[in-house]
């Protein structure tokens, strides 16, 4: 699913990955976790190509990223969804047209635009919220309506980064829940997280990032 | 252009409010200005100079013997040329026509005050020749021509025209700044949006088209605000400026002029929306 060989990335001179090398398996669900400064930002920006590698080389999906044209890149990312610990809402859009916006930008019919949203957001517990803005959900709420737009196109691959960084540990453990969930379900799953304790609470396969390097990838198993 | 486009474009025409106003009303004054300029031009051509139409050459002779053999010797040495002959009488009752305030006066004076006059009705290229040909003869005193008063109008107005479509130009090109100011504007409120498009696979032109849109939308509004300022113009001065008319291909290449110049501008715009890697 996902291949990275040798990849260095730097800015200004200042290394951020350091000939990185690991595979991810269709179906994995895997941790990205160490330090702030790491490197597991940069890791999900290569990932879903906001990032060119300085040299290495990425596959995700069969596809070289580095070979990708403009063009081609959109239709790359309508197969991935992505979830950020600020959850990037549109902040004067309902949570409906929030999940409908990828869906009205590829052009779906009006009917199967809302019965799509319906289903995602059924699924993670917000249809009676369909109509609310995000300002007025709290920050749960608001992640699982970023996990409903990155689902509505069912993508094989979802990448959070820092996905429960806004949230208490409570709604932390319900979004590794829901993503461990969508997981079993078939779509690969790549994680970005410092809190150790969350990785500990949903054990999974953990690439340990310092200074750049994969230093530790391991199966991280229950306190 | 899909349905979201469309939602876009309306919401971005919402969003441009005062500034899109403004760049409506210099895309209207522009093509307003531009097409009144265009169109007395037209009509200054068509109406006052004619060209293609004849020239007059008026050459005044010594005597009416000497009228009598120039115009013998003209038409035989320009037979396409209309010579009309003026007797001192009729040269005498012609002026008192054209300076009415002063006809009493000029018709008790002697006719034999008046020199007899040829009007030659000259194509327009052989204007030249004919007034160097009546200017060698010794039996004119002097020769006049229309043509020199034409080239002098035809001078006038071309300057005249410069200067306004300078000043049209001008506008149009304020135009394309402001909708490259307003398109910026937006851009920069829509940053977060534009982000999350690219994030879910937008393709550059879903991002970009609705701007261009827009901000052509602004431009085409003003070309038919133009156009019809300018048809109401004429329809005001029909009677004040008799034969005034505006062409058609004026009124419908103010739209495309104004979309044109907007999309130019709009295009400048998103020169600061930064292109994926």
């Amino acid at each position: 699913m996902i291949t990275f060989e040798n990849i260095t990335k730097s800015y200004n001179g200042r290394p951020a990955l350091r000939g990185i090398t690991t595979r991810v398996e269709r179906g994995e669900f895997v941790y990205l976790t160490g330090p702030s400064g790491a490197g597991k930002s940069t890791f999900l920006r290569l990932l879903y190509r906001a990032e060119l590698p300085d040299s290495g080389l990425i596959v995700v999906n069969g596809a070289d990223l580095a070979q990708l044209r403009r063009r081609d890149v959109a239709e790359f990312r309508r197969r991935l969804g992505v979830v950020f610990q600020d959850f990037k809402l549109l902040r004067r859009r309902t949570v409906a047209e929030n999940v409908t916006f990828v869906l009205s930008l590829l052009n779906f019919p009006e009917r199967e635009q809302q019965r799509r949203a319906y289903l995602v957001l059924k699924q993670m517990g917000l249809q009676h919220r369909m109509h609310a803005f995000p300002d007025e959900l709290s920050g749960g709420e608001q992640q699982r309506v970023a996990i409903a737009r990155a689902l509505v196109l069912q993508p094989d691959l979802i990448l959070a980064d820092e996905p429960s960084g806004n949230l208490d540990p409570e709604r932390s453990n319900e979004l590794l829940d829901l993503l461990k969930t969508i997981n079993y379900q078939g779509t690969t799953v790549v994680v970005a997280t410092h809190d150790r304790g969350l990785i500990e609470a949903h054990p999974a396969r953990t690439l340990f990032l310092d200074r750049g390097s994969v230093v530790r990838d391991a199966w991280v198993t229950a306190a | 252009m899909n349905r979201h486009a469309w939602r876009e474009v309306k919401r971005q025409l919402r969003e441009s409010g005062a500034a899109g106003a403004v760049a409506v009303l210099l895309v209207m004054v522009a093509g307003a200005w531009g097409g009144v300029f265009w169109s007395v031009h037209l009509w200054v051509d068509r109406e006052l100079l004619a060209r293609g139409r004849a020239t007059t050459v008026v050459a005044v002779a010594r005597g009416p013997a000497q009228a009598a053999s120039l115009q013998q010797a003209l038409a035989a040495r320009f037979p396409a040329v209309g010579v009309t002959a003026l007797a001192p009488r009729a040269v005498q009752e012609e002026l008192a026509r054209w300076f009415p305030e002063l006809a009493t006066v000029l018709l008790t004076l002697d006719e034999k005050n008046f020199p007899p006059v040829l009007q030659a009705d000259v194509p327009p290229a052989e204007e030249r020749a004919v007034a160097a040909w009546l200017r060698a003869r010794p039996e004119a005193t002097l020769v006049e021509s229309s043509r020199a008063w034409q080239a002098r109008l035809e001078s006038t107005v071309s300057r005249i025209l410069v200067a306004g479509f300078a000043l049209a130009a001008s506008l149009l090109v304020g135009c394309a700044v402001v909708v490259l100011l307003v398109v910026r504007l937006l851009v920069l409120a829509h940053a977060d949006e534009i982000a999350i498009m690219r994030l879910i696979g937008a393709h550059e032109g879903d991002i970009r088209r609705p701007y261009l849109i827009s901000g052509s939308l602004l431009g085409v509004a003003g070309g038919v605000l133009g156009a019809g300022a300018l048809e109401g113009l004429r329809v005001a001065l029909q009677g004040t400026i008799p034969g005034l008319t505006v062409a058609t291909w004026l009124l419908a290449a103010l739209p495309v002029a104004g979309a044109a110049t907007a999309a130019a501008g709009a295009a400048m715009g998103l020169a600061s929306l930064p292109r994926e890697p």
